[in-house]
């Protein structure tokens, strides 16, 4: 059955999710473009590999629509999932079987008549080919991991999904993943990559989706991302004591911290920094430097995810 | 749907050929008769309805076992691998490996239950080879006396053989069936493994209940012994109808429901 060439790899409508009554996911959009690497960020439990499962078919939601190239994962399973791999987790396989005998294995549950051609080119992609003879069970982690993106090969996907893919690997089993997925990509594969490593999608992704408890905080690109999410000031004053109690006091100044006598702070609107150099200037505080900084999407991606809720997403 | 299964059973035979605990079945059925038959030649011939020709023949001796492990044999051997079947994939997290390439629930319970079914078939072939193979070797290829007293040739007893571990192989599948419903549902092998073996331990306490008198034919436990229809005179065949409806009215409902909670359950492991 073959895959509709021209609808998204994913959309997603309105997912919800709940585990006991508590939701796990709370009403997630997504749409992912062909061929990019699209990042599903967010902390620990944010509900990340819940929506990666549904989109998997592996759980049901309990409302809303997703469709894989058009076509739903779970109403038409097989046809969905056609031309998707996915790893949920850490990659798990027949721990009693060697690694080709894994890719053998899960590649004649895919019906596509692969030949070992493809098994032994999918081995080699993931630097596997020595120890592709060995049992599982004596594999580190990271060859693990390394063996699992090779059962997602073997499927010729168009789509791959993957669940914090960087867990367990070591620097050298990182750059390793980052190189393949750039080369997966260029090749037209879509990649939809979750991880709570802000470096590690930085490194990867153009758009990114930032979830936290269960709902986007942000979608879009990451440049839009840095421009859009606030602005932060440094300060330096002849009376560090006051002036910090002034800021203290100034509505739409927050998030104050000082570090070597200098005090740094988020701004929210102009207006909130002009009533601040006021207040300084009446209080007869001298300011001797007051310099915007330069955002890390680290600082950023805290500011979303430690929302106490997010009740309106920013979208790019 | 067919192309989907059959891609499914020959990846679960092959892992469950792959495995040591199938290979303790195949090991348990092989050895169990000739411990059995050691024991015989050393104790002397038994007594009753077909071991009386235990010194004379050794044709009829494979079911001479069966009478003997009657319930909690197959019952053991069948709960094994039944019970673990899903619980194990499950618990290894190899289950939502599986389910995210191109075969559909539906495709892989049932792939697995063919699978399942070609293990307990082998495991009695198996141990109607080895059992035969050691009779004949130990008292011959003989005419045998049946059930009602009278003689049949070695060659006419030796195919009822067959027909008859095919009747009890089917009380079996029904036992084994449950063991896969118990793996789908709880998840779980230990339970799944017991909750099998206890289920058949509970059909027997039924069986012995002497006011249910009337309940016992429809039992899946007394479908075990259907086969004493074939070497009797005249031979009946009622018994093996019976036996051959029971143990699907038996299998069914927990496959269906297997494949119902299978189809709907959440894989979050």
């Amino acid at each position: 059955m073959s895959v509709a060439p021209s609808a998204p790899p994913i959309e997603a409508h309105g997912l919800r999710k709940a585990y006991r009554g508590r939701p796990a996911v709370d009403g997630i959009d997504l749409l992912v473009r062909p061929g990019e690497i699209y990042g599903f960020l967010g902390p620990n439990g944010a509900g990340k590999t819940t929506t990666m499962r549904m989109l998997l078919g592996l759980i049901r939601p309990d409302a809303g629509a997703i469709r894989l190239f058009g076509r739903d994962p779970h109403g038409d399973e097989r046809a969905a999932r056609a031309r998707v791999a996915g790893i949920i987790e850490e990659p798990r396989l027949y721990t009693y079987l060697s690694g080709r005998r894994n890719l053998k294995l899960l590649a004649s549950y895919d019906r596509a008549g692969v030949g070992p051609e493809v098994i032994e080119e999918a081995l080699e992609m993931v630097e596997l080919r020595d120890r592709a003879g060995d049992r599982v069970s004596d594999y580190s982690q990271g060859m693990r991991q390394r063996l699992g993106v090779a059962a997602c090969l073997v499927r010729r996907p168009q789509l791959l999904l993957l669940d914090e893919p960087a867990n367990g690997l070591d620097p050298a089993g990182i750059r390793f993943l980052r190189r393949l997925l750039r080369d997966l990509s260029a090749r037209g594969v879509t990649v939809f990559l979750s991880s709570h490593l802000l470096a590690e999608v930085q490194e990867l992704c153009e758009r990114v989706a930032i979830v936290t408890a269960g709902r986007i905080a942000y979608e879009g690109s990451l440049d839009e991302l840095r421009a859009r999410a606030g602005r932060r000031y440094r300060l330096t004053a002849d009376d560090r004591p006051r002036a910090e109690a002034i800021c203290a006091m100034t509505d739409g100044i927050s998030d104050l911290s000082v570090s070597h006598e200098q005090i740094e702070f988020a701004v929210a609107g102009d207006g909130a920094l002009l009533r601040l150099t006021r207040s300084l200037a009446e209080a007869d505080v001298v300011i001797q430097a007051l310099v915007p900084e330069q955002l890390t999407l680290e600082r950023v991606f805290f500011e979303l995810t430690e929302r106490p809720s997010v009740e309106d997403p920013v979208m790019a | 749907m067919i192309g989907g299964v059959w891609v499914a059973y020959r990846g679960e035979a092959f892992k469950l050929l792959i495995q040591r605990r199938t290979w303790l079945g195949f090991a348990t059925a092989a050895i169990g008769p000739i411990v059995y038959l050691l024991l015989e030649l050393t104790q002397g011939p038994p007594h009753g309805p077909l071991t009386n020709n235990l010194g004379h023949t050794g044709v009829g001796f494979a079911l001479v076992v069966v009478k003997l492990i009657a319930v909690f044999g197959p019952a053991v051997i069948a709960a094994l691998v039944a019970g673990d079947i899903v619980a194990a994939e499950r618990a290894d997290g190899t289950l939502k490996t599986v389910l995210t390439r191109s075969l559909s629930r539906t495709e892989l319970l049932i792939g697995k239950l063919l699978a399942l079914f070609t293990y307990l078939a082998l495991a009695m072939a198996l141990f109607f080879v080895v059992s035969t193979i050691a009779g004949i070797i130990a008292w011959g290829f003989n005419p045998l006396v049946n059930i009602s007293g009278y003689r049949i040739s070695a060659l006419h007893a030796l195919g009822l053989d067959i027909v008859s571990l095919l009747v009890y192989t089917l009380p079996v599948l029904a036992i084994a069936s449950f063991g896969v419903f118990l793996s789908v549902v709880t998840g779980q092998s230990v339970p799944a493994v017991g909750g099998t073996i206890i289920y058949a331990m509970a059909l027997q306490g039924v069986a012995a209940i002497s006011s249910l008198q009337a309940a016992h034919p429809y039992l899946l436990t007394n479908q075990l012994t259907a086969w004493h229809d074939l070497f009797q005179t005249p031979t009946g065949g009622a018994l093996i109808v019976r036996a051959i409806w029971v143990s699907a009215a038996f299998a069914l409902p927990p496959i269906v429901a297997a494949l119902v909670v299978f189809n709907r359950r959440d894989v979050a492991s």
